[in-house]
């Protein structure tokens, strides 16, 4: 009797073992990027992204993701033009994974390894800084992430024949509430 | 008695974390799905799809369908090599990695047995990174995001379309530039072709170079109008300045050459341009000008 308890008691503790020790929710977000045209400069933003970290033995798994169609940038033919370009409607979420030690949080600055699904594609960024502020337990990241077309393999698209610039800056405001 | 019923509380206890495992077993199982095209791009419908788990060499095979889209579910964790061919088309088989739960896009491109078949498959985690993302079973997946099926899953006969609007408006966009050339040689060719000049060859140069903006206005036109329009987007921003411009050089576009004529004959008939006819002039510059406007709308921010 008493190895049969043993045995559920063990059981359990395993169940235990995988669990996650807390999770961070993304609360709210403004993600823009920026397109440099030479009769232009655009900015498509979008507030839809959703993201959950989930933290275990120190370490936290963030994933967040946004929706292709969500990003807005004033003007509904480049946005479908974005969208056809991107592949968007073939691949309709962009999703950024990264890891971060859960000391982190208590940092002024944080430099995060992205990995980054878009348009059929992954690109990889080392390092790139983001500023975390604190509001109560809440936790605001901001910083840019430093993409561009050829990452994604993606065409420039063009106006007036005149290509956009390939860099494509993504500028991230994201506040994180804990679970 | 005692003993049998801690016995039976334990095969209970057993039966239900079994259980619990074997559920969340299958929650973290993850969707291959995607698309088969040929190397211009065009779905290939039919194809066969063979997804093989290289550990267990265990296959499945599955259809495209009418817009080649396929989809594999139940498919756990581990490395897979996947293989399509149809009619007279193959490729070399893909490989990819699948993490619990995180549902992968894979398209397959066939080509003639020559050629390859090139996946735009998303290739898995780097593991060589410092913090590089976890593939351990408390990452979170996009399961866990809440999104809807309809956001998440791909569209290939939306991009389809997308596409043909895309490349239609293109053309739309080099015939506009390449019909202001003869728009803006016409207006300069008017100031000899009326009023008190009597020579008919700056006349006829006019009417040649208005028929030419014309004919390379109705073909610009012709892609704007025929562009598939994509269900539920609502018209925003300066492309609704250039549609509204439409209203104006469209119908320019048709007045201002049957003015025009009129205004040709009369003139040949050594009148003074008078009565209707006498409004092709201003018609025209409205015309150009609207024209103008609506390249400008989409060329410049203000």
């Amino acid at each position: 009797m008493n190895k049969n308890l043993l045995l559920v008691f063990l059981l359990f503790s395993l169940s235990n073992l995988f669990a996650a020790d807390h999770q961070w929710v993304l609360k709210q977000s403004t993600l823009t990027y920026h397109v440099s045209h030479p009769l232009h400069q655009t900015d498509g933003v979008s507030h839809a992204a959703r993201g959950k970290g989930v933290c275990h033995e120190g370490q936290c798994d963030f994933l967040i993701a946004v929706p292709v169609k969500s990003f807005d940038s004033g003007d509904s033919n480049r946005d479908l033009h974005m969208i056809q370009v991107t592949r968007g409607a073939e691949f309709p979420m962009v999703t950024v994974r990264t890891r971060l030690p859960e000391s982190a949080s208590g940092s002024a600055t944080i430099k995060a390894d992205l990995e980054i699904q878009f348009a059929g594609q992954t690109a990889h960024y080392n390092q790139v800084p983001f500023e975390v502020g604190s509001q109560g337990n809440e936790k605001k990241i901001t910083g840019t992430i430093p993409t561009s077309l050829t990452d994604f393999k993606i065409d420039p698209p063009s106006l007036l024949t005149l290509p956009v610039k390939n860099e494509i800056p993504v500028h991230v405001e994201m506040i994180w509430t804990p679970q | 008695m005692h003993s049998k019923t801690a016995k039976l509380f334990f095969v209970v206890v057993l039966f239900f974390v079994l259980t619990a495992n074997s559920l969340c077993a299958q929650d973290a199982q993850s969707v291959l799905s995607g698309t088969v095209t040929d190397s211009a791009g065009k779905v290939v419908p039919n194809a066969k799809i063979t997804v093989r788990n290289l550990s267990t060499g265990q296959s499945t095979e599955t259809q495209s369908d009418s817009s080649g889209l396929y989809s594999v579910a139940n498919l756990a964790a581990g490395d897979y090599e996947i293989s399509a061919s149809s009619e007279g088309m193959s490729g070399q088989p893909a490989k990819v990695t699948l993490t619990n739960g995180v549902p992968q896009t894979l398209t397959l491109v066939l080509t003639s047995a020559a050629r390859q078949q090139s996946p735009a498959s998303t290739p898995p985690p780097s593991e060589n990174l410092p913090n590089a993302p976890s593939s351990s079973q408390t990452a979170p997946s996009l399961a866990d995001l809440g999104f809807s099926k309809s956001e998440t899953q791909s569209n290939a006969a939306q991009q389809a379309l997308l596409d043909k609007r895309t490349h239609m408006l293109k053309i739309h966009q080099r015939m506009g530039l390449i019909t202001t050339i003869p728009m803006v040689a016409s207006v300069i060719t008017s100031l000899n072709a009326g009023g008190r000049s009597e020579g008919t060859a700056s006349r006829d140069l006019h009417v040649a170079l208005g028929a030419l903006t014309g004919d390379l206005y109705g073909i610009t036109a012709y892609y704007a109008i025929r562009a598939p329009k994509i269900p539920g987007t609502e018209t925003r921003g300066p492309i609704r300045f250039h549609k509204a411009m439409a209203w104006i050089h469209g119908p320019g576009m048709i007045l201002t050459p049957i003015l025009g004529a009129m205004a040709f004959s009369q003139k040949n008939n050594g009148e003074k341009v008078h009565g209707l006819a006498a409004a092709h002039g201003p018609v025209a510059i409205v015309t150009a000008g609207a024209f103008g406007a609506a390249l400008l709308s989409v060329s410049l921010k203000f």
